[in-house]
């Protein structure tokens, strides 16, 4: 050992011990055993139906995109129910524990939540809801969306895409894990120096917090590599930069931000682990170390992160009020300007998250300007969405009122924004409040886009629409929800209430408490609409099948493809011929086209390594965590053995024969017609003037979508 | 400042912006911000009200205008005429890039004004435009796991967990941390710093208003954070003096090995405030070169898994 650990540790367990469980935890042990009776409950009903072969062959070991994607959106609705629960759990402590003569429980002076344990829930709601809720959530969306919008068969790395999906699955469970085996970090989810050193933060805790992150960043790399090389490389042929869905645009801007901020996060607590675990003083206070150089490190990761997660969901409403104003998106050019300009001054702003570290008027001034450069991209944005409307046609569908939702949310945010973004105001409110009601009112653009879009895209995927009703009951719950918690939060941070407390030492706050935990009651009702929507459309399912354009107003290349999207997404890969090309078609009378003939495709094969190389790395977290080495060294082992078995082996994929394309797209028009009564096969054939309907041999730019992946990783 | 025309307009803004909860507490002086008593918190407000006035009529009007487009263009309404194809405008592109870079240039020019005026290392607004004539008084402040001590080296005395400061006199800080960061905030009297283990942060102040003012430790430091809290009490100048005395006749002295004892974990939930008459005249400097010659005050494991216990053992020890 480099280091001197508090408390015990042995070879076989390293510091994993039974005291460690916190089985005595009135809130914890009950969570557990419901956990354990829920789990073997879900395996003994997959037993029972005999579903294990199903799931095994159709999601665990499957590289097809759109699955992938929902699975990430899978384990990010899950963990944004966990980080609400958490948030319920700050909500209930604050106003629980306010003012001197509060009561306590559990080993509490005030509330239920003794310090140790806040700490804990309030880093874990954090770092669940940004990195495992949020990126999880837009990852999905831009795994399933990208590749049909540019007219490709699957990512350019199927496997790859598999692989990063499971190492973020990975890190969510470490971080429940969390839960029950040790403790988490009580260091905020960005890590205060030198708090998560070891003689401030003895237990294994930070650890954790460690090693989910660096495994949240790897999963996000490697998805971020591939959707650039998508977005690049397999374009159908046609499909010219300036006729890219702004989605696509924002994709791939955010995910350059990606590849190249994550490593900086990953050095970063590269850093902090070799502190933790080898006795270096990168970010100690003593011996030559630097603390504000963790910080500066953390946030030149940080503040780009930001924007990789509103800057797909500024895709996501670029789609959906076109639709839903029946108009193509105004100022096409200036929104991808904007798109990218917010991506390159996203790296010259990150200082403005410590103004008050005393650093220089000159450099302030420098962050303070950068960040109010933001500003006038946003702002574009905005503009352009009115404008959509503007001469529109508009549709309050429940999609359609997310967007507007996430639009206001966005004034609102922006606007605070830029309050923040001037020093002299921010040494006022940087750590109040304030700031998390700001912050809160971007991610929550970021959620009514993420809800938006899986009302928009759900029939895309699923092949029938959500129950309209209840999307709305839900979006009004939700939206009542917000301004019940975050207005009052405003104020509260105007009043001069820190983040962060335990203890909430002023009793005059506490008429605001109150209202706030009102809204988070409502949240939950929110939650449960949502619960109830799913139930209510998969009852529904037949009544609202839903044709190839589910809106009727769609615009883009997606909406070309039969809903639901077959594995292979077009049979014959689309020639684009506009920007709006499902909306050019319309025109044209091209949207009901069927191929002329069908030729072989080639799809990469299903394979388990992903799946095992991600629970490997779950393994080689947690025994790291709890410092058991020879786990850890075997793991580690283990995984470089599987990646390479895998380069050697790579795979062939297997051929789809024309015929059988054939026979299952006749199925899936015969499917088509019943749904919207449209398609009929007159358009066989027609050519409107110069355009064309099909590329040449089903050839997409970038050659066959599978040959690139060929080497594996 | 203008601290009137500050505050009216504080007041307007406010009743225009939050007129349900606003009524219910009906006091102003709830809201810390818009009730500034001291040069620095003052200037803060000044900047916010041209953020907030300049942004507001923007966002404003966007948020009407989206509205209006919202009820005009409702399909089925046939309110505005739809115009399927139309989605350029270079008259309209000029508007919507034009709009935002004027405003962020505007207020860009009250930034860096700001930032200059209200440099905790040197606030122009107290040191050229305030310009106090009286002597100021020196501030050294140690924040340890989970206390304040305040060091008034002029007066070779210090104060935990309070900070009674003379009115009309400038106090310049210097501060600095044992073991964790922390921050410094006293909302009606001056924006945060960071207070950071062997550095040195700087800030400064000056109120003429006597009152009780709320300090607070504004950035997370471990559990006993939220207890870490202290009063600060502008008071007039003989009663300042008075209060010196007293301190100084404090029994309770502090060397250098007491300091080591002061700074163990401590958690301050009882608000003890005590008095040292005593103090060595380098305490500070040496603080920060013990830190930076690698002094930690280590935090026990799990120290407060169990609140209550560890309170009870911190009364045992006698440490309160």
């Amino acid at each position: 050992m480099l280091v001197q650990l508090p408390g015990g540790w042995n070879p076989l367990l390293g510091r994993l011990a039974l005291d460690q469980i916190p089985y005595d935890n009135p809130i914890l042990a009950p969570l557990f055993v419901a956990v354990v009776v829920g789990t073997i409950l879900l395996f003994g009903l997959i037993t029972y139906y005999r579903k294990w072969g199903y799931l095994w062959k159709e999601w665990l070991t499957t590289v097809d995109h759109k699955k992938l994607g929902v699975m990430y959106i899978i384990i990010g609705l899950v963990m944004l129910f966990r980080g609400f629960i958490d948030g319920l759990m700050i909500r209930t402590q604050q106003v629980w524990a306010n003012g001197p003569h509060s009561s306590g429980v559990f080993g509490a002076l005030h509330g239920y939540l003794t310090p140790f344990h806040f700490g804990q829930v309030y880093s874990a709601h954090g770092l669940i809801m940004i990195l495992l809720a949020a990126t999880p959530l837009l990852v999905g969306f831009m795994n399933i969306i990208v590749p049909i919008q540019i007219g490709a068969r699957d990512m350019a790395y199927p496997y790859l895409n598999a692989l990063g999906l499971w190492i973020t699955a990975a890190a969510a469970v470490l971080i429940m894990i969390s839960l029950f085996v040790g403790d988490f970090a009580h260091n905020g989810w960005f890590g205060y120096a030198p708090i998560f050193e070891l003689q401030y933060s003895p237990g294994v805790g930070v650890d954790y917090w460690i090693w989910t992150l660096q495994l949240t960043a790897l999963g996000t790399t490697l998805g971020g590599i591939n959707l650039l090389v998508t977005i690049i490389k397999m374009r159908a042929p046609g499909m010219t930069w300036f006729r890219l869905p702004i989605f696509v645009w924002t994709s791939l801007s955010a995910n350059i931000i990606a590849l190249t901020s994550f490593p900086a996060l990953q050095v970063a607590l590269g850093l902090v682990a070799a502190d933790r675990y080898l006795g270096s003083h990168f970010f100690t206070a003593g011996f030559g170390g630097n603390l504000m150089l963790y910080t500066n490190l953390f946030w030149i990761w940080g503040h780009p992160e930001v924007y990789f997660v509103i800057l797909p969901a500024f895709g996501m409403m670029s789609e959906i009020f076109p639709t839903f104003s029946e108009k193509p998106l105004f100022g096409y050019v200036t929104m991808v300007a904007a798109s990218f300009a917010i991506a390159g001054v996203s790296w010259m702003v990150w200082l403005h998250h410590f103004f008050t570290m005393g650093a220089g008027p000159q450099v302030n001034s420098f962050f303070s300007v950068a960040t109010m450069l933001v500003g006038i991209p946003t702002g574009v944005k905005v503009f352009n969405w009115a404008f959509t409307m503007y001469r529109g046609r508009i549709t309050y569908s429940a999609a359609m009122l997310w967007a507007i939702g996430a639009l206001f949310m966005l004034l609102v945010g922006g606007m605070t924004g830029m309050m923040l973004a001037i020093p002299a105001i921010n040494y006022m409110v940087h750590n109040s409040v304030f700031v998390i009601a700001h912050f809160h009112s971007m991610l929550l653009v970021i959620v009514y886009a993420i809800f938006g879009s899986v009302i928009f895209w759900f029939p895309k995927v699923f092949g029938f629409r959500l129950d309209e009703y209840w999307a709305k009951v839900m979006f009004w719950l939700f939206t009542a929800g917000s301004a019940l918690v975050f207005v009052p939060m405003y104020m509260l941070g105007f009043m001069g209430m820190t983040r962060r407390l335990d203890y909430v030492f002023n009793p005059a706050w506490h008429p605001y408490l109150e209202v706030m935990e009102v809204g988070i009651a409502v949240y939950c009702l929110s939650v449960l609409a949502f619960v109830v929507l799913l139930y209510v459309s998969i009852r529904d399912r037949v009544k609202n099948r839903a044709g190839a354009d589910a809106w009727g107003t769609a615009r883009s290349l997606e909406w070309l493809a039969h809903s639901p999207v077959p594995f292979y997404n077009f049979a014959v890969t689309p020639h684009v011929n506009a920007r709006d090309e499902l909306a050019w078609r319309r025109e044209h009378g091209m949207d009901a086209l069927e191929p002329e003939r069908y030729v072989d495709i080639h799809m990469p094969s299903n394979t388990g390594m992903a799946l095992y190389i991600g629970a490997l790395t779950f393994v080689l977290g947690f025994g790291l965590t709890w410092r058991i080495w020879w786990l850890s060294l075997l793991s580690l082992a283990a995984i470089i053995l599987l990646m390479i078995i895998r380069s050697f082996r790579g795979d062939d994929g297997y051929i789809i024969t024309g015929a059988e394309l054939e026979r299952m797209e006749k199925e899936a028009l015969r499917n088509r017609a019943q749904a919207d009564g449209k398609y009929v096969s007159g358009g066989r054939g027609q050519v409107a003037g110069t355009a064309i309907a099909y590329g040449r041999n089903g050839a997409s730019m970038g050659g066959d979508p599978f040959n690139s992946s060929r080497d594996g990783i | 400042m203008q601290t009137s025309r500050i505050k009216r307009l504080a007041g307007i803004w406010g009743c225009l912006g939050f007129l349900g909860l606003w009524a219910n507490t009906a006091n102003a002086g709830v809201f810390w911000l818009f009730d500034p008593k001291g040069v620095m918190a003052d200037t803060d407000l000044y900047y916010m009200l041209v953020d907030v006035l300049t942004m507001g009529a923007i966002v404003g009007t966007t948020a009407l205008l989206v509205i209006w487009f919202m009820w005009r263009y409702h399909k089925g309404k046939n309110r505005g005429s739809y115009h399927p194809e139309w989605s350029h405008s270079s008259f309209l592109e000029v508007i919507v890039w034009g709009v935002p870079i004027i405003a962020v240039g505007f207020l860009a020019y009250f930034a860096v004004r700001g930032t200059f005026e209200l440099n905790p290392y040197d606030p122009t607004i107290l040191t050229r435009v305030a310009k106090p004539a009286e002597k100021p008084v020196k501030v050294d402040v140690i924040a340890t796991d989970w206390q304040w001590l305040f060091v008034y080296p002029q007066y070779h005395m210090a104060v935990a967990n309070q900070l009674v400061l003379p009115e009309h006199r400038p106090v310049f800080f210097r501060l600095t941390s044992t073991a964790v960061t922390s921050g410094f905030f006293i909302p009606q009297l001056v924006g945060m710093i960071d207070v950071m283990p062997g550095m040195r942060t700087k800030n400064a102040l000056e109120s003429s208003h006597i009152g009780e003012y709320q300090g607070i430790s504004s950035d997370y430091a471990g559990a006993g954070t939220s207890w870490m809290t202290f009063k600060t009490h502008i008071v007039g100048q003989e009663d300042f003096a008075g209060w010196v005395q007293k301190v100084q006749s404090s029994p309770t002295t502090m060397t250098e090995a007491q300091f080591n004892a002061f700074a163990m974990p401590y958690i301050n939930v009882h608000h003890r405030v005590v008095y040292f008459s005593q103090v060595p005249s380098g305490l500070f400097d040496h603080v920060i070169m013990e830190v930076m010659h690698g002094k930690t005050w280590p935090v026990p494991p799990m120290m407060t898994e169990n609140m209550v216990a560890y309170i009870q053992k911190q009364s045992a020890e006698h440490r309160d």
